[in-house]
Formats: structure tokens, C-alpha cells, sequence
């Protein structure tokens, strides 16, 4: 069922884009392994950083 | 003007073909032997799952959002350009991270071609699990079905 822009949608497109959001930060975080975000991101995803091409040590 | 915005169909069809393909990742790399895996493979089984749930929600999402922003009319080649584009734009940020800290960040040449071929991969996977899911119709390059 298609949903059409509108007052009644409003709320959840904003919930959604907020969920978008907060997950691509997420992506961001594990993609660079940014320790002083998430203690522990770096060695858990090293692995899957290096295969998905994004630079490591 | 109406604009249809699929962010939630999005973001689960995404998270579903995007821990198939972070299963699959895993399997292609054993296969090329680009990097040899430093974990285990129980640890690679649950990070490569979790990682491709990030990697697809997101590439999904922007599927589901991106209306007319999206260039071209089919969800293959839609969620193709829409996973390829965010990877770029990680790339890009890598990158950046690399010349700003060169020791830290060592860009491989042969892990980047592998990487940006599994991103046009998710896309397609995002896409397949679309299709099974909603169909291939009901997108007219302004709105996709939600």
C-alpha cells in the first residue's frame, strides 16, 4: 500500500528518517572503527572493515 | 505533488539482504584471499552479519527514500547505485582519514576493487530481497511501493 506525503505521515517519516540517521552513524562508526565512539568497534569488525575495502592498519 | 517514502520496507529489506550478503562477503573473501582473517569464524560469522545489517538498513533506507533522487526506473540497478554510492562516500572518508593519518589508515588497493564489488553485491541482494518481498512494480522513478 502506497503511503502519500501528509500530515498524518509526518511523525513517521521523521521517526524513520531519525532511524535512517542514527543507523548510517552507526555504519560510520563500525566503517572507520572509531574506538573513542565505541570502545571495542575496531577489533570486533577489523575483519569486515579490511574485506569491505575501507581503510585500516 | 505526492512523494512516497518507504523508509521502514526500506530499511528491513535492507537489513535482511544485508546480513545475507555480509555472509556472503565473508565467503567471497575466503574465495579471492584478498585478507586473511584475523578472527575466528564464529567471531567473522556474527560481525560480517551485523556489519551487513548496517551496511543494507542504510543502503535500503536511502532505496526507500530516495524517490526521483534515484536515477534510473529498476530496483536492481536503483539499490545498485543507491549501495555504491554510500560505499563511495565511506571510501572518500577513508580516504581522508588515510591522508590525514597515513599510519594509522594504510589503503590497500586490492581490498578497495574487492570492496566496492561486494557493494554493487548488496545492492543487488537489498534489491533481490525487495523484489521477493514487494515486487518489481510500483515504482514510477517518483515513488517505490511502501
Amino acid at each position: 500500500m502506497e503511503r502519500i506525503l501528509g500530515r498524518e505521515n509526518t511523525g513517521w517519516m521523521l521517526i524513520g528518517a531519525a532511524a535512517l540517521v542514527l543507523i548510517a552513524c552507526a555504519m560510520v562508526v563500525v566503517a572507520f572503527g572509531m574506538e573513542s565512539v565505541a570502545p571495542g568497534v575496531h577489533d570486533a569488525f577489523h575483519d569486515f572493515r579490511h574485506v569491505i575495502g575501507m581503510p585500516c592498519h | 505533488m505526492s512523494l512516497t517514502f518507504g523508509f521502514k520496507d526500506g530499511i528491513m529489506a535492507g537489513a535482511v539482504g544485508g546480513v545475507l550478503w555480509g555472509l556472503v562477503s565473508m565467503a567471497v573473501n575466503s574465495a579471492t584471499g584478498v585478507f586473511t582473517p584475523e578472527a575466528g569464524l564464529v567471531h567473522d560469522t556474527v560481525s560480517f552479519a551485523l556489519g551487513g545489517v548496517l551496511f543494507g538498513a542504510v543502503a535500503g533506507g536511502f532505496l526507500g527514500a530516495g524517490g526521483r533522487a534515484i536515477p534510473f526506473r529498476n530496483v536492481y540497478a536503483r539499490a545498485v547505485f543507491t549501495s555504491t554510492l554510500v560505499w563511495m562516500l565511506l571510501r572518500v572518508g577513508g580516504a581522508m582519514l588515510s591522508a590525514i593519518e597515513p599510519e594509522r589508515y594504510h589503503v590497500l588497493t586490492p581490498e578497495t576493487v574487492q570492496g566496492l564489488l561486494l557493494s554493487a553485491l548488496l545492492g543487488a541482494m537489498v534489491a533481490g530481497v525487495w523484489s521477493f518481498w514487494k515486487g518489481t512494480a510500483g515504482e514510477n522513478g517518483n515513488t517505490l511501493k511502501a
